[in-house]
């Protein structure tokens, strides 16, 4: 009898202040430190000029891109230069992704099967247009690492998705410094974990009143010698922006 | 010359058994003369739509295109290739592959576009004749495109309607511009039916940004003595260090399944013979053994065993002469009706469909070839010979008396 009372103590304790609430903690905490991530390049609106240079064993080329995005599901991009493809843009509205290509004056709407295609010729997918802002909805954050790294104070998630989560990779492994929380590398992996491609932030500076990584490079892991990098040359945040800027009809107007 | 007249008599004498001996070999080789022409037509057909309509009987890619078809694994001297090819006994064409998305108005899908050139392709495969709505290509008209039919159902198009095309250009810009539907394929294959794509090589190359080369080269033998094996290793001497392969080895599964096909048909068609030669073997053992007595009698007269086993091979020489002449009559004709008008099964299958691969029409031609309409014959005049040796050598051997009593 008192050995069952003594059980039962032992399991009530390890109910009560077991582990589980510390790892609610730090799950919440992984979950702020992401948001802040995600908001990083956004605020309540942003507009900014890109430079993407797309490297690969068969071509180089360079493109200037005018972006703007209001709250985490709007955006519109737009390529400035090449003369060639000038006016093609791209319209984020929450789930949805339309391409404007003005050579035929006409908006596709792309479909899910198209989600892992390059978006506009470089290593990013037009899956990551669409989801970039959701990582914190898809995916559970966990903290797998804490400390000194290469001399760096660091931190490491790891985002495993969410069980029925509508994703493509099997988890994204995010660097980011302690200090400040700025992402430094995101390593992505596929279904069968192996690693697919890596994403580093670098040059960090201060911009449009932020400080922030203004070098995003996508390296595929199986063509090591190819990268996209995406440089922001201006950013500001916080103009005002109508809901209406991000319609079809503004797609179409250069 | 007397034998001869003996046969010729006996034959008009017994008017009644004659005739239904021969009507019997003459119905009998008919019907084998269709049949065979009917499962000769389901062969060919089987091979020419999955052979022939658009892999080729041969194709050369350059190395590793196969395992990963990319843009850029092209093959540089194409058109140099394609010449070469052509004095080397084989008629070629070059093909210009890619990838990218075709949309209509909200409806896009994920297209395989293929450049060719409209009027080489025309002399090795026969895409151009399977076109179910509108036309097919043609070098005069740049935009316009032909689709597989489920791509068109997935884009809710017709000919005439517009499509535009996305893909990224061999520059790396975005490839894109607006087509117009021109015709839609009859069902070939899975893959291309979901999601296959044709324009004009010239088109292709605007479209993405490659002036020169092509991913691969399809051929066929001109002459077709010459074993497909050979046919390999003669391209592959010619074009070293590229990817040589028949269909067999581009399709070891439709290779199989026609091999299958193939001699399961055979079997078929040996089931159909013999029955059909029991047929004219019962009426010619009748025949003999109901004369067994009339040929004591002969015998009985100074008839030798030789002549009269002779007598018999005559007289059923003649019968079958003129039954397969009354076979031929009938069967080529009807044959060669249904060769030119297939039976339509179509309320059996609604339309035209792919069944393991290979494009299945519900039309079924007769295709009179020299050996379906021969080897009936050939069978008939065996069947007959084979069934009177025994009954003849009989009455050869037989000895009057008791011929006389045989009942």
């Amino acid at each position: 009898m008192k050995m069952i009372g003594l059980l039962l103590f032992f399991v009530l304790t390890l109910m009560v202040s077991g582990p589980v609430p510390a790892q609610t903690a730090d799950v919440e905490r992984a979950r702020a430190i992401l948001r802040k991530i995600d908001d990083l390049w956004r605020s309540t609106s942003s507009t900014a000029r890109l430079k993407m240079v797309v490297n690969t064993r068969h071509y180089t080329r360079t493109l200037v891109l005018d972006s703007w995005s209001k709250g985490n599901d709007k955006s519109l991009v737009r390529i400035v230069a090449p003369l060639k493809e000038k006016g093609t843009a791209s319209l984020k509205n929450g789930s949805s992704l339309y391409t404007y290509l003005p050579k035929t004056d006409r908006i596709i709407r792309l479909t899910s099967g198209m989600m892992m295609g390059s978006w506009m010729g470089s290593h990013f997918t037009n899956d990551d247009l669409v989801k970039e802002s959701r990582l914190s909805d898809d995916y559970n954050p966990l903290i797998t690492f804490e400390g000194l790294r290469d001399g760096k104070e660091v931190i490491d998630f790891t985002l495993i998705p969410k069980p029925n989560a509508p994703v493509v990779w099997g988890k994204i492994v995010t660097t980011v410094r302690s200090q400040d929380f700025l992402p430094l590398v995101s390593l992505y992996y596929d279904e069968d974990m192996a690693l697919a491609r890596t994403l580093y932030f670098t040059d960090i500076r201060e911009m449009g009143g932020r400080k922030l990584p203004l070098v995003l490079r996508m390296v595929p892991a199986d063509k090591k010698d190819e990268y996209t990098e995406l440089t922001y040359e201006t950013i500001n945040f916080g103009m005002r922006l109508d809901d209406s800027f991000f319609s079809l009809l503004q797609l179409q107007r250069l | 010359m007397q034998i001869l007249r003996l046969a010729f008599n006996t034959l008009l004498r017994a008017r009644h058994r004659t005739w239904v001996t021969i009507f019997a070999m003459a119905f009998a080789g008919a019907i084998m003369i269709f049949y065979a022409c009917l499962l000769q037509g389901w062969l060919s057909a089987m091979e020419r739509n999955g052979v022939d309509m658009e892999m080729g009987e041969i194709q050369i890619h350059a190395p590793g295109y196969r395992d990963d078809p990319d843009l850029y694994t092209a093959l540089p001297d194409a058109d140099a290739m394609v010449r070469r090819a052509s004095t080397a006994g084989f008629v070629a064409a070059a093909r210009l592959r890619g990838s990218g998305l075709a949309a209509a108005d909200e409806n896009s899908a994920g297209v395989s576009i293929n450049g060719i050139d409209p009027g080489r392709e025309k002399r090795v495969t026969r895409l151009y004749g399977h076109v179910d709505t509108g036309d097919w290509l043609s070098k005069k008209d740049d935009k316009g495109v032909v689709i597989g039919y489920r791509l068109a159902r997935i884009l809710n198009v017709r000919p005439g309607d517009e499509l535009v095309l996305i893909g990224q250009a061999a520059d790396g810009s975005m490839a894109n511009d607006l087509f117009r539907v021109r015709g839609v394929l009859k069902s070939v294959s899975q893959g291309l039916d979901r999601g296959g794509l044709f324009m004009t090589a010239d088109a292709f190359r605007d479209f993405f940004v490659f002036p020169k080369g092509a991913h691969e080269i399809v051929l066929k033998r001109t002459n077709r003595s010459v074993t497909l094996q050979e046919a390999v290793n003669r391209l592959q001497t010619l074009f070293p260090g590229l990817d040589v392969q028949n269909w067999r080895q581009l399709q070891p599964t439709l290779s199989r399944l026609l091999d299958l096909s193939n001699v399961s048909l055979v079997i078929l068609l040996m089931i159909t013979y013999a029955a059909v030669g029991i047929l004219t073997l019962n009426a010619m053992l009748m025949g003999v053994f109901e004369r067994i007595p009339e040929f004591g009698v002969m015998k009985a007269l100074g008839f030798s065993g030789g002549r009269l086993f002779a007598l018999i091979c005559i007289e059923t020489l003649m019968q079958v002469s003129i039954g397969a002449a009354l076979a031929l009559i009938t069967g080529l004709p009807i044959s060669l009706y249904f060769a030119g008008h297939p039976i339509d099964f179509s309320m059996f299958i609604r339309e035209s469909s792919t069944i393991a691969g290979i494009a299945f029409e519900p039309l079924w031609y007769c295709d009179v070839t020299p050996g379906s309409v021969l080897m009936p014959v050939l069978l008939l005049y065996c069947a007959a010979l084979t069934a009177i040796i025994y009954p003849a050598i009989k009455a050869a051997m037989i000895r009057p008396v008791q011929a006389i009593r045989h009942r």
